[in-house]
Order: structure tokens, then C-alpha cells, then sequence
């Protein structure tokens, strides 16, 4: 259960929240003129790294506004939040824990184990 | 009765005598004792039947990592799986063994035992292949389901169970030595804390054992009653005691369940558990550590426990599970038991170590020369033998020679492990410590902090040290701890994990997981077939996956494999231990959210007249609506729904429509916006106008529809279905915030803040006019699809003439309070006309008849507005809406996409039903092309017979030709493909 700390009210409990799954996905505009393939991938194709992830919350039992995190799918740690309209934090500002050969992290992951 | 004086045993008030039954005899114990001590105390040491080959057991411990005394209280609702070593009794408790017929000690299921060599490893996924793939589900694994297994699940069941919430900065697991020091150090500091403790009383291995003489000059005893009144003093501190951590969650989240009853029969209408839900800024894990045992033949006998377990009976409970035990062990653990024998005096009838002379303790070395104890080193046991009970050990000795030993008790101790449980389940990395011989924690994940045993500091003069260290983060003063021990303060140990019997035979058993009747013949078979990683290994043996997890053993297992395979035991690694540490009932965690708080019902403002009206109610989603109204008890829902149908299409009706999500747009751009969110167009419509409308997702495919109320261009009311509110309002909130944030629009949801009203039926004007007098009803003033704001006896009122039914009707949207007093106004005025509440079944078949779709019955999320032949809704002129670009990808112009059509049974007796397949063919065959199916589909009273709605392929045109609806029952009926409209097509009724 992670705490996440909205933007608009603090740090709270994540059954508060909702995920929205990938962030910066930009809505093609015009679409009319665009091909299926593009519209298809806005449409249907989402990233599920393990490791660094930039994905959307909103805080749907609080103020209801969306914003944007920076999590570490493999640890779960939250690495930054940040409001919708704000930049894209660079990935080279994170340190990315992600070195064995099937993804984990020797620490934090569930699978610990594995690890020569 | 094997029993030691109690009169200096706190822990036990041994002049309040206490009667329970186990397995319908009656026994007494003592207040205090657990099931286990009481039974002990009678001298009753068969407690149960194992998992897989039914042998018999006894108690192996005497704490939370039991794997064979589970039983099943039947005083308390039939609660099965519980640990008799940890419940306490309490009088008229009533308690059965498990996994036992006829009786304990006679069990028919034993035979499996004799049968053991053929139900190896695996056997059942190899054995039970065939002759047929059914024969597993309906033969094998009901006769194995009998056999095999735990408790029987509880018949009748309620338990009470509350969740409460804490926020403090520093949690301590455990209220041992390491625990009481801890939070001694942060008292009066800014800090709160919370000290959790599984036991009803703090102390831990102080109270358990006789290692510790003194702490600070005070009897342990007094030291701990002093300590914990001085905590208990403290602002700072709180104690949950009887409180088990079971799960260490990200981040910092700890849950704990707690008993509230203990030694005491939980009361009906009492909170029996509450779930402790943490949240915590440092953890502190003091949860000590747990002994191993060692694999022998046989080590599963009643009669065998473990060193600190049967030292428990005796310092905690007063019980001594026997006089004469022999005590066999590989470390230095066993030490503070043989000094306890010898100062109750009871010494042990023999004393076995695996280590040789020198290494064994010169203090434990000389007790034992000093008392005359028979003393094997460089010695293993080779053996345990007895009928139900152990009679004899084999015991080799350094020489070679193999002595037989006669005892009824043989005390255990392999070594001892960090209890690492909750640290690995915070994500903390363990490390092998090849010293020791046991994982350790050796890098925490999340801040965690570990003390005492649980840290792997086994070292008694250590304490002071480490609580320094690890604590100076708190700014605490440093705390000098002052400890006489009995024992050895260090902890020493050689490697054993396994002894090999004397003569091997098919029948050998030496167990490596008492609980699931696991052998170490499995972990061999197991890798010689492949298995060799511990993962894979664990699920193919069911090594430690009982519910004990292997607390005592899974260890052991670890050692045998990096034998056997010759890797270190850290290549071996360990199998990951998931939440929760210990069984927690499903009670506890559903807490309030059962039975009739699971969901919240939600009602409308006129719910009481429903049920003053007989109305019978069905669930949409959290509403509770009115499926129709039966005039008196003898009337079926079927006849309630065609007199309710017939009486709107003759007369008129009326409909709470409250549940419908209705949500208010405004802004300087929510013209702009409707048009983005909604496929039609709202540019071109007059202020007062409302239009019917559909949403749809990126994907193309209908999600929602309702009735847009257009007040300006600034300002809009929309509703949506009963159940996709929440969804609209999330959709709408999404978009304005992330995708099209420079438009000026907000919205808000209003579905609770007023009531809706739908009258329709051709008398509707009649009566609307009788109860709003004011307002001219006439086509010319008040046309089809407009609406108006009114005031109704100074409450603001808005009526909306729209249609679901196909009949002329209206609308009207009435402050929530004022909602029963219109309602019943209606009511009463229409009587005259015939007017009649009718319910959702009604509404249902009504605008089914009009082919006007339900979004989610009609659509499933994969039909399109142009697969619904609603082209004329798209806004075709708009350069976007939400799914536009989807509307024209290859897929959703297909020719051969599912459509709506009508259906009609040729033969208009037949009936049809919801789901069934429309084929082409009238004979069934394998397989068999299938068109589509039957969506929604009713008797209708205008008609006369059956009709329905369905999305079959290609379905538009195919209008005008036969196809055939198949049955359950593989028969065929005979249908026409028509259009989905079945009443009023010129919508003549309308506009009427």
C-alpha cells in the first residue's frame, strides 16, 4: 500500500487514488487525417516496463485532479510527482536500480532470491 | 498429572480450575494454560492425524510455528486449522481433532500410511491422468479431498470483526528483552510508538526460558513489570498485546490482527477481532527467533518437541511433558533446557550431541558430568520407535556402536533462525550466515530496523551495543543494560540436518515438513527428477507450503538441497515468504465491509412509497429500484409486467427515473466541450432543447447515451445511465484535465441533488396539466424534446418531454426533499386516468418494443453507433469527438460486424430467450456458424407474442430474411430477421 503525495493535498493513503496507466500519451490531434496505425497505438498500446515508469493518478476520492509519478515498478518506490502540465522529468535524474539479467533489483524486489 | 509447582508460576492461576472437552472428554487445566498445556497437563499427547499418510502426532512446540496440533474449536462456530499451542482454554470450550475417522485413535485413513511407498512426490499429477479427463474432478479428487486435509470449514458462521487505523512514527514488533528495551529508551521522547506483542504477556524468551538470572540486578520478572509499568505510564507508548503482525506491506504498512478474546469465550454481539491497519515512519523488528528441528526416522513420533518448546511448558505453563526426556541437539540452545531439568529436578535421562566433546559448552560440558546425565558426544540419533507413541531411540555413538535408548519423550534443537518473516516480507535482503548456520537479515529495503535474535545477534552481551548502534538515529540516551545469564551468552553450532536411518527401508520415513508430510525421500526424488531449484522444488514437494510455512523446517530443507546439489546454501537461495506470517481469518480482514455493510444501497428520495406500495426491487448497481409493482401477492412478475405495459401503452405510468446519473457542465467553453465528449452535435441546438445522445470510447464503441439538456452554450445538464455515472463524470473530469485543459469547463455531478418523475402513456397530459396548472402542455408551447424551468409550490422544478417508452411523456426533475410530495401528487391526480406506477422490467419491455437500446444489455462494449444503425447521431460535420478516428479504422467498417436487428419467432407461440445463438441452419451440428445472439427479448401485450432484439453478423442485410434461435436443449426455432423497432415506427406517439 503506497502513500502518495497529491500534489494538492499531501501525502495521503493510496486507496484514495486511481492509476491511469501511461502518462504523456498525447491524444493525436486532427484525427481524422491520421492512419490506423498511429490512432491504433494511441488507441491500444501502453508501456509496462519493469523499472522506471511514468504514469498517470488521480486522486478520485480527494480532489479528483490527475497528475503525474515517476514509480519504480520493480520496487514500487515513488521517485517523483509532478502537476499534468508540468515538464517531463529526464530519466538520467533517476537512479535506475534495474541491473540483474531478468530485471531485478537485488533489493526491494519480491524476488530477491534469484540473485547470483 | 506431569506437573511442577505452580505456586511460582505467575502466568498460571492454578486455583482457578478450568472444564473443557476435547473429542468429547472432559479435562480440566488451569486459567492461563493453552489447549496444549491443559492437555499436557493430562498427560495426552496424541493431538491429531497428519496431512498426507495420517500418522499420528503430537504437540511439536509450544508457539505460532506449530505444524501438527491443529484442531478444530467447535464452542466458537467450528473454527478449524487452530493452533492449540497458542489458544487459550476457557470454560465449557469445546474442542475436536482433525483429519481423523473414526476417532483419534483409531484412524481408517492410516492405512495410507502402509501404502506411503506408492504416494511419492508428485504422485497425484502423475497417478491420476486417467482413463478419462473427468475422472479426476469427479472421482479422484473428491475421494482425496476427504482423505487428505485440515479442518472442516464452519456451517454457520458469524464473526464480529472491527479495522482501526494508527499513524505513529515508530512501530516495535515484539515485546521481548530487545522490544521492552527499545521502547524503555523512547519514552517521554517526541516520538510515538506503538509496542506489539503476540502474547497476553510481554517478556518474551525472559518469561520462556531459564536463560536469563538477572537484568539490571532485578529477577527477570521483576525487571519486566517494572519496565512495562513504566511504559505503560508513558504518553508516548502504546501496547497491543494478544496482537499478531501478519504482513509488512509497502511503505511502512504493517497489519495486525488482534484477539479480543483470549481465555475467554468470544460474546456474539462483541467486536471478536480487530485488524490493526499501521502506518509507521521506522519499524523496529524484535520478533526473536525460531527453533529448527532435525530429520530423522521418525522425528514425527508424539513424544518428540522441540528444546525451547518443552522449556516453554515449564517455565511459562508449569507443565513438564515428561520426566525423563532425553535431549538431542547439534547447538548450544539445548543448554538452558538442560539446566532448567536439572534445577527442577528432572534431569535429563540422556544427553545426545552431534558435536564432539570440545566443542560443546565447558559450562554445559561440566552440568552434565556434575549430574551424572549419560552423555553421547560426537553421537546421532538414528531412529525414534513406538506405536502411536515414542518407546525407544537408536542412538549411534562416536564409536560407530548403535545403543538403544528406552524413552517416552526427545527433545529437539537444530539450530535457530532469525524470525525473518516480516523483514523479508518488507523486501529486506537476508544473507547466509555460514557461522550460524541460518539466513539472516542483512540489508533492509524500507526503514527497518532489527534487534536481538531477529537481527541475528545472538550474542547476549551484544545487546547494549547493537540497541546503541541502531538506535542513535532516535537521538535516545544510550542504554547500558546490565545481564547474568545461566547459559552461555554465545551461540554456537555444527552443521546437521539430516540423520540417515540405520537400515533403509520403503516404509523409512524421516520428514522434513511435519504439516504437509513431506519426507527427505521427496526432496531427493524431487531433484533426481529435475527440481533443483528451490521455487520449483517447494511446489513439487509441498515443502513448507502447509500453514505453518515451514516455520520449524523449511530451513532444514535448504541445507539438505545445497548438500545434495553441493552449492552453498546462499546459491541455493530461499523461497520468498509472502504475507501473511500466520493464518488470519477471513473475518478479520472483511471487518465492517460484510453482510449488510459489504455495499452501500443506495435510494431514492421515494424509496418509502415503494415499499408502502408493495414494490418489488431489484439491484442496479448500489440502487435499490422498483422492478414492478404487484397489485396484490398472487400476481407473478410476468403478469404484474404485461398489466403494467398494457396499462402505459392504454393510460399512463409513472416511473422513479431518480437513479439516472445526471451531471451539470458549465463554462465559457462547454459548448466546445459537449461537442468533444458527446458524437453529436450541440452547436446548431436552441437554449431549452435537448437531444438524445451517445458517448463513445477512443476504441469507437458505445460506452454511455442519455438525454443532453442544453441551457446555453454555457451551461448544459446531461444524464447518463444508472450505472455509468461515476464512469461519465471520470471520463468528462479526465479530458478537461489532461487532454484539453485550455477549455474553461467544470462539471459537476447532481444525481443526488434531485429526483426524476417519467410519466408517460397517452392520458399523460391530462394529468400533468391537473398537477401543473400553470404551465400550457400543448404541442405548440411545449414540443418533444424541449424542457422548461417551473416553480411547483416555491420549489424549482424542471420538466423535460422526452420518451423511453414510445408514448408521449414527460419528465420532471425536482429538488431531492420535494420529491415524495410530487410524486404523490401525481399520483393521487392521475387515479382518474388510470395511472399506475410501473417498475424497471416494464420499462425494460416498453422501450425494447420501441427498439431503443440499453447500453451494457443491448452493447457489450464492442458494437459501434453504426452496428446500432444510429448513424444520424453523428456529429459528421465535427472535425473531432472522443472514438471519431476509430469510427472509419478498418475494423469497425467491416461488412460482417455484429448488428442490431429485431427478431420475430415465425411461429408467434414460441418463445425466445436472452443469450440464445441465432444460426443459419435448422439442424444443430459441430460446430455450428454462429450469427449473434438474442439481447433482449419480452413478451409483448400490443403485439401478442414473444419479440426480441439481437446482434447478429452482417445483421442489417440480413432484415426480411429466416434464420433459427437454438435452445439449450439443441432444438431450433424458427425466426424472422426484422427491423429493431416493434412499435409506433412513424413515432407518431411522440409528438402526439
Amino acid at each position: 500500500m503506497l502513500i502518495i503525495d497529491c500534489p494538492y493535498c499531501g501525502p495521503r493513503d493510496q486507496s484514495e487514488f486511481s492509476n491511469g496507466g501511461e502518462a504523456h500519451v498525447k491524444r493525436p490531434d486532427g484525427s481524422a487525417e491520421i492512419g490506423d496505425r498511429e490512432w491504433g497505438e494511441y488507441v491500444f498500446i501502453r508501456a509496462n516496463p519493469k523499472g522506471i515508469f511514468y504514469e498517470r493518478w488521480v486522486h478520485s476520492h480527494g480532489c479528483r485532479k490527475w497528475f503525474n509519478c515517476v514509480r519504480d515498478t520493480s520496487t514500487d518506490e515513488i521517485l517523483k510527482i509532478y502537476k499534468i502540465d508540468e515538464e517531463r522529468p529526464k530519466l538520467d535524474s533517476f537512479k535506475n536500480n534495474v541491473k540483474t539479467p531478468s530485471g531485478e533489483p537485488n533489493l526491494g524486489s519480491g524476488n530477491f532470491t534469484v540473485k547470483k | 498429572m506431569s506437573e511442577l509447582n505452580l505456586t511460582d508460576n505467575k502466568f498460571i492461576q492454578f486455583h482457578q480450575k478450568i472444564g473443557f472437552k476435547f473429542d468429547g472428554v472432559k479435562y480440566y487445566g488451569y486459567k492461563g494454560d493453552t489447549i496444549a498445556s491443559a492437555l499436557l497437563r493430562n498427560n495426552l499427547k496424541l493431538i491429531g492425524r497428519s496431512f498426507k499418510y495420517h500418522r499420528p502426532r503430537g504437540f511439536y512446540t509450544c508457539g505460532i510455528e506449530e505444524p501438527n496440533a491443529l484442531v478444530q474449536i467447535i464452542s466458537e462456530y467450528s473454527e478449524p486449522n487452530t493452533r492449540a499451542t497458542i489458544k487459550k482454554i476457557y470454560e465449557g470450550m469445546e474442542i475436536e481433532s482433525q483429519n481423523r475417522w473414526p476417532s483419534l485413535e483409531t484412524d481408517i485413513g492410516s492405512i495410507n500410511n502402509i501404502f506411503s511407498p506408492v504416494f511419492p512426490a508428485g504422485f497425484y499429477y502423475k497417478t491420476f491422468m486417467g482413463p478419462h479427463k473427468n475422472f479426476w474432478k469427479k472421482i479422484y479428487e473428491p475421494i482425496i479431498r476427504k482423505a487428505a486435509g485440515l479442518g472442516k470449514p464452519p456451517k454457520e458462521f458469524k464473526a464480529v470483526s472491527t479495522h482501526l487505523h494508527h499513524n505513529v512514527d515508530i512501530t516495535i514488533v515484539g515485546g521481548g528483552l530487545n522490544g521492552l528495551i527499545a521502547a524503555k529508551s523512547l519514552i517521554d521522547t517526541k516520538y510515538s510508538v506503538l509496542l506489539i506483542d503476540f502474547d497476553d504477556q510481554l517478556g518474551g524468551i525472559l518469561n520462556n526460558s531459564n536463560k536469563v538470572l538477572s537484568v539490571n540486578n532485578q529477577t527477570p520478572m521483576d525487571w519486566i513489570s517494572e519496565t512495562v509499568k513504566e511504559i505503560e505510564n508513558s504518553k508516548n507508548i502504546k501496547i497491543l498485546k494478544n496482537t499478531l503482525v501478519t504482513t509488512y506491506n509497502y511503505i511502512n504498512h504493517l497489519i495486525a490482527v488482534e484477539d479480543k478474546f483470549v481465555g475467554s469465550r468470544p460474546l456474539k454481539d462483541k467486536v471478536n477481532s480487530t485488524l490493526h491497519k499501521i502506518r509507521t515512519d521506522q519499524v523496529i523488528l524484535c520478533n526473536g527467533h525460531i527453533e529448527r528441528f532435525l530429520s530423522f526416522q521418525n522425528n514425527d513420533l508424539p513424544g518428540i518437541m522441540l528444546c525451547s518448546s518443552f522449556e516453554k511448558y515449564m517455565c511459562r505453563y508449569g507443565v513438564l511433558p515428561s520426566k525423563e526426556t532425553v535431549i538431542f541437539s547439534n547447538n548450544s540452545n539445548s543448554e538452558s533446557l538442560v539446566f532448567s531439568l536439572i534445577k527442577k529436578g528432572f534431569k535429563p535421562k540422556a544427553y545426545i550431541d552431534s558435536r564432539s566433546g570440545e566443542n560443546i559448552e565447558p559450562d554445559l560440558f561440566d552440568l552434565i558430568r556434575k549430574n551424572d546425565i549419560p552423555l553421547y558426544t560426537n553421537s546421532q540419533i538414528k531412529g525414534a520407535y513406538g506405536n502411536k507413541k515414542l518407546q525407544k531411540i537408536l542412538v549411534e555413538d562416536s564409536s560407530g556402536g548403535v545403543n538403544e535408548i528406552k524413552t517416552d519423550f526427545l527433545c529437539l534443537s537444530g539450530g535457530i533462525n532469525p524470525d525473518v518473516h516480516l523483514f523479508t516480507q518488507s523486501k529486506g535482503l537476508l544473507d547466509w550466515d555460514e557461522k550460524d548456520l541460518t539466513y539472516k537479515p542483512a540489508q533492509a529495503f524500507q526503514p527497518t530496523i532489527t534487534l536481538g535474535s531477529a537481527s541475528g545477534q545472538f550474542d547476549f552481551n551484544a545487546i547494549n551495543k547493537e540497541i546503541n548502534e541502531k538506535l542513535v538515529i532516535f537521538g535516545i540516551k544510550p542504554v547500558q543494560i546490565k545481564l547474568e545469564l545461566n547459559t552461555s551468552h554465545k551461540f554456537k553450532i555444527e552443521k546437521l540436518w539430516e540423520v540417515l536411518p540405520q537400515k533403509q527401508t520403503i516404509w523409512s520415513k524421516s520428514f522434513i515438513d511435519l504439516q504437509n508430510d513431506v519426507t527427505t525421500k521427496d526432496i531427493r526424488q524431487a531433484i533426481s527428477e529435475g527440481f533443483d531449484r528451490i521455487e520449483h522444488l517447494k511446489r513439487y514437494t509441498t515443502n513448507s507450503m502447509g500453514t505453518d510455512q515451514g516455520k520449524i523446517s523449511s530451513i532444514n530443507a535448504l541445507g539438505i538441497v545445497s548438500d545434495l546439489l553441493d552449492k552453498k546454501v546462499n546459491e541455493v537461495g530461499t523461497t520468498i515468504y509472502r504475507p501473511p506470517y500466520a493464518p488470519l481469518s477471513f473475518a478479520a480482514i472483511a471487518g465492517r465491509n460484510s453482510y449488510e455493510y459489504y455495499d452501500p444501497e443506495r435510494k431514492s428520495p421515494i424509496h418509502n412509497w415503494h415499499i408502502t406500495n408493495g414494490a418489488v426491487f431489484e439491484d442496479v448497481v448500489q440502487w435499490k429500484r422498483p422492478w414492478y409493482f404487484p397489485i396484490n401477492k398472487d400476481e407473478t412478475m410476468d403478469e404484474a409486467v404485461q398489466r403494467e405495459s398494457k396499462n402505459v401503452r392504454e393510460n399512463a405510468g409513472v416511473l422513479d427515473g431518480s437513479t439516472l446519473g445526471k451531471i451539470e457542465i458549465k463554462g465559457r467553453d462547454a459548448l466546445a466541450f459537449m461537442n468533444l465528449i458527446y458524437t453529436n452535435s450541440f452547436s446548431k441546438m436552441k437554449p431549452g432543447t435537448s437531444r438524445y445522445a451517445l458517448m463513445l470510447g477512443e476504441d469507437g464503441m458505445v460506452k454511455d447515451d442519455g438525454i443532453i439538456c442544453k441551457i446555453s452554450d454555457e451551461h448544459f445538464i446531461a444524464t447518463t445511465t444508472t450505472g455509468g455515472a461515476a464512469t461519465v463524470l471520470g471520463c468528462m473530469e479526465e479530458y478537461a484535465q489532461t487532454e484539453w485543459p485550455n477549455l474553461n469547463v467544470y462539471m459537476n455531478s447532481i444525481t443526488e441533488q434531485y429526483a426524476t418523475i417519467n410519466i408517460s402513456g397517452p392520458k399523460t397530459r391530462n394529468i400533468i396539466e391537473k398537477v401543473f396548472p400553470e404551465v400550457n402542455f400543448s404541442n405548440e408551447a411545449f414540443p418533444f424534446m424541449t424542457f422548461q424551468f417551473h416553480e411547483y409550490e416555491d420549489t424549482p422544478i424542471r420538466i423535460l418531454r422526452a420518451s423511453f417508452t414510445g408514448e408521449m411523456g414527460y419528465e420532471i426533475y425536482v429538488p431531492s426533499n420535494q420529491a415524495l410530495k410530487i410524486w404523490e401528487k401525481i399520483i393521487s391526480f392521475g387515479k382518474e386516468f388510470g395511472l399506475m406506477p410501473y417498475g424497471t422490467e416494464t420499462m425494460h419491455l416498453l422501450r425494447a418494443e420501441k427498439g431503443y437500446i440499453i447500453v451494457g444489455q443491448d452493447t457489450d462494449g464492442s458494437i459501434t453507433p453504426l452496428d446500432l444503425g444510429l448513424d444520424w447521431m453523428i456529429g459528421k460535420s465535427k472535425k473531432d469527438f472522443l472514438g471519431k478516428r476509430s469510427l472509419i479504422r478498418s475494423d469497425t467498417v467491416r461488412k460482417d460486424r455484429k448488428q442490431l436487428v429485431g427478431i420475430l419467432p415465425t411461429n408467434k407461440n414460441e418463445k425466445l430467450e436472452e443469450g440464445q445463438h441465432i444460426i443459419l441452419d435448422k439442424e444443430i451440428k459441430t460446430p455450428t456458424p454462429m450469427l449473434g445472439h438474442i439481447t433482449s427479448c419480452y413478451q409483448s401485450p400490443t403485439l401478442g407474442h414473444n419479440f426480441a432484439l439481437a446482434v447478429i453478423k452482417n445483421g442489417q442485410s440480413l432484415i426480411g430474411t429466416k434464420a433459427f434461435a437454438s435452445t439449450p436443449e439443441l432444438k431450433t426455432i424458427e425466426v424472422e430477421i426484422v427491423e429493431p423497432i416493434f412499435y409506433d415506427k412513424e413515432n407518431s406517439k411522440l409528438a402526439s
